[in-house]
C-alpha cells in the first residue's frame, strides 16, 4: 500500500514475441513455454524500489493480434511507460516496429517512455535480428533498448526497472504533470512522509503481487 | 422495416390524418429551412409530438434529426431538442404504464429504431463526439450532454452488444465516456454511472478499459462522498457498476486488489449497533456491498486470486468488521443472512481467517463462540430457511481444508471434553441434537455439517467412532455410528416434520463420507450384523421413484463397504460381500441403482457451487462436497464390483509391496531428518561454546590486569611505608598504626591464601576439562559416535559454565581484596599525615620507636613476601590464560571435526539418495511388470492409481487450490 509513486505500463508488440511471458517472469518469476494467446488485455502488478522509493508498477499486457488492435489502443493514453517488444528470431516482428511506434506515438501522451525490447535472447542460434540493428532503431527513434529473455529471466528485471527509472527522472525534471492521472502516474498515499519509516515494513513485499 | 410498415398500415385508427401531415411538414421545415430559428422551432415541435406519436415521428423524422446533429452543432438548443426527440423515440422508459401487449410492441419499437439508428456506425460516433467535453464550462454543454447521455444509455439498453462493439472500435470511445464520472454536474455524473452500467454489461474488454481509466478510484470516491451505505441511489448505482466491472473478470479483480481498493471497502461495514437507520435504500446498498465482497472471494474464482483477496480482507480488518455485524443486534434478517454468506466465503479454505473466525465470540454473558451461536440457529426450526442455509454454508466454509477446525469440532463430542465443558452447550452437542431431532431439515443440516468435519480427514473419521450417546435411562450407551444406522433402518417409525427422504439422505451422505477412505469405520459399520441385510434389502426392493435416490445411496454405502474393506471381518470380507450382491441384488441391478444418484435432477445443480442455495426446503437434498465424493467413487466401485477375486488378490499384493517400499522410503526420510536435526544441534552447541570461551578469555585478561594493578599498589604502599620509616623513625605513638596494619595485612594474606587455593582448584578443573576435550576429540574422530558427541559437548559446556562461574566468584573476591587494599592505603596515608602533627605535640619515646622500627622492618619483610606471592599468582594467571587459549584452539579443532562429520553425514545422505533412486528403479520395474500384465489382458488401472498415489498427493493439493497455490500466486 505504501508506495511513493504508481506507474502504469503497457506492453505492446506482435503476437508471439513474448509479451505475456515477460510480464509473468517479472511478476511471478515463472516461464510459460506454451503460447497462451492473450485475449484483449491482462493485468499484472509488482512493487519495485528506485532511489530508495517504493514504486508500484501496474502493467497491462496487450494482445498482439491485429484483431484486438482497436481495444488495445484504448490503453495508450493512460500509460506512463510502454515496453515495445519484438522477437529477435523473427525479422517480421522487427519490421513491424515502425507501425507500432506510429500507433503508440499517435495515441499516447507525448511524454510516455518507450523501452524497445528484443526478446528471446536465449535463442542465439536462431537469431534473425542483430543486436546492433535493435540499438540503431532505438537510437534513431529516441527509445531505450535492451535484449531480454523471458525464458532465462535475463534482463527482464532491468527492462521494467530501467523504464521506471527513466519515468522517475522525468518526474524529477518536472516533465510529467504528476497531478494528472491521465499520464499514468499517481503519487502514493504517503508521498512526502519520511520514506525510511515505511520502507522497513515494506521490505518483504517487493516481489509478486503482495497486496497492501 | 417490414414490421414498421405493418404497424403503420394497421393503425388507421391511430393518429389523425392531420397529425401525420403536421409531422411531415415539420420534417420538411427541418430539412429545407435556411433559418436556424425556423429549424429550431420545427425540431422543438417534433419533440413535443414524439412521445404521443412515437412511431410516426420516428419513421419520418429520424434521418432529419440525425442530419441536425451533424450540421447544427454550433447551436446547443437545437441539438438538445434533436437528442431529446431521438431519446423519446428510442427509449421505452416512459411507457411503463402501458398494458402488456402494448408494452411488448413498444419494446420492439425501441429496438427497431435503435437498429435503424446504429445501422450507420457514424451515428454512434457522432453521438460520442457530442458527449466529449469540448464546451466544458458553458451551459451549451449541459443542453447537449445530458440528453446525449440518456440517448446513448437507451441505445445500449436496446441493443447492448452491437452498440458496445461500435463504441469499442471507435478511437478512445470508452475512455471518453469515462470522463462523465468527472463531470461537476451531479445529474450528468449520475446518469453517466447508468450509462457505464449499460456499457459494461457482460463485456470483458470494455470492463477492463473502464477499470484502466481509474473507474475504481472514481466510484469509490463517489461512494465515500455520498456517505457509504447511508448514501442514496447513486451509491446503489455505483455499486452495481462496480459489480459489473469485477464479476467474473479476473484481470479487473487482480487490479482491484493490487490497487489496495479492498482496504477502502472496510468503512462500508462500520454500520454501528444503533438500530436507528435501516432505510430500504441502506439495506439495498449494504446488500450490494456484501455481494461485491463475495465477488472478490467467490469459490469459483481462480484459487490463488481468492486466497490473496481473503488475506487482504483479514489484514485490513474487513473480516473483523463483518464479524461485528454478524454479532450485532437489530440487523435486518436479510442483511444478516447475506453477511453470514459473505463471512463464509471470506474464510473458506483460508487458515488465518478460519482461525480468526473460530476466536470470535458473541457478546453474550458468558461469551459464547460465534460458531456455537450460529449452529443454534441452524438447528432451530423457527429461524428463516435462508438463514439456516447460510449458517450451514458458514460452517462448511469454516471447516473447508481446515484440519484444525475439524479436530476442534469433533473433540467437543469426545467423552473427555464433554465432561470438561460443564454446562455450556458445545458445537458437537448442537450437531447431535440436530441429527436426532424431529425436524428433518435439522437432521439434514446437522448430518451434512458433521460430514464436513470429516472431509478428507482420516483422523477425525476414526475419532468420531469413539463417540457414545446416552440413550434412555437404564439402557447402555450407543455409538454415534450405531445410532445413525438405527435411525436409518427405523426411520419410518419416528414422526417427523418435513420430508422423510431428507433425513435419510442426510444420514446416508454422512455415513458414506465417514466410511470412505476409512477401513476401521467400515469394520465398525459391518460389525453390526443388521446393517448389511438392511442395505441389501433396500437396494433389492422394487420401490417407487421417490425411493430411488435412497436406494442409490444405499448402494453407494455398500460399495464403499466393499471398496474400503480391509478384510478384517471374517463374515464380511470383500469377496463375501460381492457374492452377496450377486446373489441378492445382481451386479447389473446394483450398478444401475448406484447410478440413480448422479442421475438425480438436483445432483448437477448441487455439484456446481459449494453454497447450499435452495429455493425451498424440499430442494435441500444434495451437498456439494458429497457430489464430489460420488464422482470420485462411482467409477471405482463399479470396477470393484466387476473385478474377480484373483485380480483383487493381485492388487492386494501389489499394494503391499508398494506399502513396503513406502515404509522403507519413509524410514530413510525420517533418518535423514533426524540426522539433520542432530547436526543442527551440534552446530549450535559449538557456536555457543565458542562464544563462552571468548567471554572467559576476556575475563582472564581483565583479572590479569587487575593483579598488575594490585602489584603496583603494593609497590606504592611499600615505598610510602619506607618513606614513613625515614621521616618518623622515632615515632612514639605508632601503636595505633601498628595495631591496625599487621592485622590488615594478616587478613590480606589469608585471603590471598584462599585465592591461591581456589586457583589451584581452578587449575585442576582446567586440567579435567582438558582431558575431557581430549576424550571428546578422540570420540569425534569416530563418526559413528555422533549421537554421543552431543552429550560430550554438553558436558564440556557444563564444565565451561562452572569454570566461568568460578572465575566470576574469583573476580568478585579480587574486587573485595582490592577495596580492602584501598582502605589499607588510605589508612596508611591518614597515618602518615597524622604522625607529624602528633610529633610536634609530644615527646618521642625511644623505646617505642625501636619497637616500631622492628615492626616496620617485619612489615616490610612481609610485604616483600606478599609481593612475591602476588607475582607467583600473576604467573599462575598467565598460565591459566595460556591453558584457556589452548583449550580454545582445541575447540576450534573440535569444530573442524564436526565439519568433517557434517560432510560425512552429507555423504551418507547421498548414499541414501542413491538408495532412493534404486527404490525408484524398483518401482519402475513394478510398473513395467504391471504393464506386461496389462498387455496380457489384465485390467490393472486401479493398481496404477494406487502406485502413483503417493507421488500424486502433492500435485493433487495444488489442483485443489490448497496452500501451495496460495503461495504460488503471491
Ligand atoms: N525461448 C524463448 N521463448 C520465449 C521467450 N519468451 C516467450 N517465449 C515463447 O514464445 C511464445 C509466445 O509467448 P507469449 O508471451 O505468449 O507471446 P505474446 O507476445 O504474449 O503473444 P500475444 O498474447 O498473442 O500477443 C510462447 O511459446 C513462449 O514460450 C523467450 O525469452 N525465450
Ligand atoms: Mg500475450
Amino acid at each position: 500500500m505504501a508506495y511513493a509513486y504508481l506507474f502504469k505500463y503497457i506492453i505492446i508488440g506482435d503476437t508471439g514475441v513474448g509479451k505475456s511471458c515477460l510480464l509473468l517472469q517479472f511478476t511471478d518469476k515463472r516461464f510459460q513455454p506454451v503460447h497462451d494467446l492473450t485475449i484483449g488485455v491482462e493485468f499484472g502488478a509488482r512493487m519495485i524500489t528506485i532511489d530508495g522509493k517504493q514504486i508500484k508498477l501496474q502493467i497491462w499486457d496487450t494482445a498482439g493480434q491485429e484483431s484486438f488492435r482497436s481495444i488495445t489502443r484504448s490503453y495508450y493514453r493512460g500509460a506512463a511507460g510502454a515496453l515495445l517488444v519484438y522477437d529477435i528470431t523473427r525479422r517480421d516482428t522487427f519490421n513491424h516496429l515502425t507501425t507500432w511506434l506510429e500507433d503508440a506515438r499517435q495515441h499516447s501522451n507525448s511524454n510516455m517512455v518507450i523501452m524497445l525490447i528484443g526478446n528471446k535472447s536465449d535463442l542465439e542460434s536462431r537469431r534473425e535480428v542483430k543486436k546492433e540493428e535493435g540499438e540503431a532503431f532505438a537510437r534513431e527513434h529516441g527509445l531505450i533498448f535492451m535484449e531480454t529473455s523471458a525464458k532465462t529471466a535475463s534482463n527482464v528485471e532491468e527492462a521494467f526497472i530501467n523504464t521506471a527509472k527513466e519515468i522517475y527522472e522525468k518526474i524529477q525534471e518536472g516533465v510529467f504533470d504528476i497531478n494528472n492521472e491521465a499520464n499514468g502516474i499517481k503519487i502514493g498515499p504517503q508521498h512526502g512522509a519520511t520514506n525510511a519509516t515505511h520502507a522497513g515494513n515494506q521490505g518483504g513485499q517487493q516481489a509478486g503481487g503482495g497486496c497492501c | 422495416m417490414n414490421f414498421l410498415r405493418g404497424v403503420m398500415g394497421g393503425q388507421s385508427a391511430g393518429p389523425q390524418h392531420t397529425e401525420a401531415e403536421t409531422i411531415q411538414k415539420l420534417c420538411d421545415r427541418v430539412a429545407s429551412s435556411t433559418l436556424l430559428d425556423d429549424r429550431r422551432n420545427a425540431v422543438r415541435a417534433l419533440k413535443s409530438l414524439s412521445k404521443k406519436y412515437r412511431l410516426e415521428v420516428g419513421i419520418q423524422a429520424m434521418e432529419h434529426l440525425i442530419h441536425v446533429l451533424q450540421t447544427d452543432r454550433s447551436d446547443s438548443e437545437i441539438i438538445g431538442y434533436a437528442l431529446d426527440t431521438l431519446y423519446n423515440i428510442i427509449s421505452n422508459d416512459e411507457e411503463e404504464e402501458v398494458d402488456d401487449v402494448e408494452g411488448k410492441r413498444f419494446e420492439d419499437l425501441g429496438s427497431q429504431f435503435t437498429e435503424i439508428f446504429i445501422k450507420q456506425q457514424e451515428n454512434v460516433t457522432l453521438l460520442l463526439s457530442l458527449l466529449e467535453g469540448k464546451w466544458r464550462t458553458s451551459e451549451f454543454d449541459f443542453h447537449v450532454r445530458w440528453p446525449g447521455v440518456k440517448l446513448l444509455t437507451s441505445l445500449l439498453k436496446q441493443l447492448g452488444p452491437q452498440v458496445q462493439q461500435i463504441i469499442l472500435v471507435s478511437p478512445m470511445g470508452v475512455s471518453r465516456l469515462m470522463d462523465l464520472l468527472a463531470d461537476s454536474r451531479e445529474v450528468i455524473r449520475n446518469d453517466g454511472v447508468l450509462l457505464l452500467q449499460a456499457l459494461t454489461r457482460s463485456n470483458g474488454a470494455i470492463q477492463k478499459i473502464v477499470a484502466f481509466e481509474n473507474a475504481f478510484e472514481r466510484l469509490l470516491d463517489i461512494i465515500t462522498e455520498e456517505g457509504n451505505s447511508d448514501g442514496g441511489i447513486v451509491v446503489e448505482d455505483c455499486l452495481i457498476l462496480l459489480q459489473n466491472l469485477l464479476k467474473n473478470n479476473n484481470s479487473n479483480q487482480n487490479f482491484f486488489k493490487e490497487g489496495s481498493y479492498i482496504q477502502r471497502m472496510k468503512p462500508w461495514f462500520e454500520v454501528g449497533d444503533e438500530n436507528s437507520g435501516w432505510s430500504a435504500q441502506k439495506v439495498t446498498n449494504l446488500h450490494l456491498m456484501l455481494q461485491l465482497v463475495r465477488v472478490l472471494v467467490s469459490p469459483t474464482n481462480p484459487p490463488g486470486a481468492t486466497s490473496s483477496c481473503q488475506k487482504a480482507m483479514f489484514q485490513c480488518g474487513l473480516l473483523q468488521q463483518l464479524c461485528t455485524i454478524l454479532m450485532a443486534t437489530g440487523v435486518p434478517a436479510d442483511i444478516l443472512t447475506e453477511t453470514i454468506n459473505t463471512v463464509s466465503e471470506v474464510i473458506r479454505g483460508c487458515q488465518v481467517n478460519q482461525d480468526y473466525f473460530a476466536s470470535v465470540n458473541a457478546p453474550s454473558n458468558p461469551p459464547r463462540p460465534a460458531i456455537v451461536v450460529l449452529l443454534m440457529s441452524m438447528v432451530n426450526e423457527r429461524q428463516p430457511f435462508v438463514l439456516r442455509c447460510a449458517v450451514l454454508y458458514c460452517f462448511q466454509c469454516f471447516l473447508y481444508k481446515n484440519q484444525k477446525g475439524q479436530g476442534e469440532i469433533v473433540s467437543t463430542l469426545l467423552p473427555s471434553t464433554i465432561d470438561a465443558m460443564g454446562n455450556s452447550v458445545s458445537a458437537g452437542q448442537l450437531l447431535c441434537g440436530g441429527l436426532f431431532s424431529t425436524d428433518s431439515l435439522s437432521n439434514w443440516c446437522a448430518a451434512v455439517a458433521l460430514a464436513h468435519a470429516l472431509q478428507e480427514n482420516a483422523t477425525q473419521k476414526e475419532q468420531l467412532l469413539r463417540v457414545q450417546l446416552a440413550t434412555n435411562i437404564g439402557n447402555p450407551p450407543v455409538s454415534l455410528l450405531q445410532q445413525c444406522t438405527n435411525i436409518l433402518s427405523q426411520g419410518d417409525k419416528i414422526n417427523r416434520r418435513g420430508s422423510k427422504i431428507q433425513t435419510r439422505v442426510g444420514l446416508l451422505m454422512l455415513l458414506c463420507t465417514w466410511l470412505s477412505n476409512c477401513p476401521i469405520a467400515v469394520t465398525h459399520f459391518l460389525h453390526n450384523s443388521a446393517n448389511v441385510p438392511f442395505l441389501t434389502g433396500q437396494i433389492a426392493e422394487n420401490l417407487g421413484e421417490e425411493e430411488q435416490l435412497v436406494q442409490g445411496l444405499c448402494a453407494l454405502l455398500l460399495g464403499i463397504s466393499i471398496y474400503f474393506n480391509d478384510n478384517s471381518l471374517e463374515s464380511y470380507m470383500k469377496e463375501k460381500l460381492k457374492q452377496l450382491i450377486e446373489k441378492r441384488i445382481g451386479k447389473e441391478n446394483f450398478i444401475e441403482k448406484l447410478g440413480f444418484i448422479s442421475k438425480h435432477e438436483l445432483y448437477s445443480r448441487a455439484s456446481q457451487k459449494p453454497q447450499p442455495n435452495f429455493p425451498s426446503p424440499e430442494y435441500m437434498i444434495f451437498d456439494h462436497e458429497f457430489t464430489k465424493l460420488v464422482k470420485e467413487l462411482e467409477g471405482v466401485i463399479t470396477k470393484a464390483i466387476y473385478k474377480s477375486s484373483e485380480e483383487d488378490k493381485k492388487e492386494e499384493e501389489v499394494k503391499k509391496t508398494l506399502e513396503q517400499h513406502d515404509s522403507i522410503v519413509t524410514h530413510y526420510k525420517n533418518m535423514i531428518r533426524e540426522q539433520d536435526l542432530q547436526l543442527e544441534e551440534l552446530k549450535q552447541q559449538v557456536s555457543t561454546l565458542k562464544c563462552q570461551n571468548e567471554q572467559l578469555q576476556t575475563a582472564v585478561t581483565q583479572q590479569v590486569s587487575q593483579i598488575q594493578q594490585h602489584k603496583d599498589q603494593y609497590n606504592l604502599l611499600k615505598v610510602q611505608l619506607g618513606k614513613e620509616n625515614q621521616h618518623h623513625g622515632s615515632q612514639s605513638d605508632g601503636a595505633q598504626m601498628n595495631g591496625i596494619q599487621p592485622e590488615e595485612i594478616g587478613r590480606l594474606r589469608e585471603e590471598i591464601e584462599e585465592l591461591k587455593s581456589k586457583q589451584e582448584l581452578l587449575q585442576s578443573q582446567l586440567a579435567e576439562k582438558d582431558s575431557l576435550i581430549e576424550n571428546l576429540v578422540s570420540e569425534l574422530l569416530q563418526p559413528s559416535a555422533s549421537a554421543g558427541d552431543s552429550e560430550k559437548v554438553a558436558e564440556l559446556k557444563e564444565e565451561l559454565a562452572t569454570l566461568k562461574s568460578q572465575l566470576n566468584s574469583q573476580s568478585v573476591e579480587i574486587t573485595k581484596l582490592q577495596t580492602e587494599k584501598q582502605e589499607l592505603l588510605q589508612k596508611t596515608e591518614a597515618f602518615a599525615k597524622s604522625v607529624p602533627v602528633q610529633g610536634e605535640g609530644e615527646t618521642p619515646a625511644a623505646a617505642n620507636s625501636t619497637d616500631v622500627e622492628g615492626r616496620l622492618s617485619a612489615l616490610l619483610q612481609e610485604t616483600k613476601e606478599l609481593k612475591n606471592e602476588i607475582k607467583a599468582l600473576s604467573e599462575e594467571r598467565t598460565a591459566i590464560k595460556e591453558q584457556l587459549d589452548s583449550s580454545n584452539s582445541t575447540i576450534a579443532i573440535l569444530q573442524n571435526e564436526k565439519d568433517k562429520l557434517e560432510l560425512e553425514i552429507t555423504d551418507s545422505k547421498k548414499e541414501q539418495d542413491d538408495l532412493l533412486v534404486l527404490l525408484a528403479d524398483q518401482d519402475q520395474k513394478i510398473l513395467s511388470l504391471k504393464n506386461k500384465l496389462k498387455d496380457l489382458g489384465h485390467p490393472v488401472e486401479e493398481e496404477d492409481e494406487l502406485e502413483s498415489g503417493d507421488q500424486e498427493d502433492e500435485d493433487d493439493e495444488t489442483e485443489d487450490g490448497g496452500k501451495d497455490q496460495d503461495q504460488g500466486y503471491l
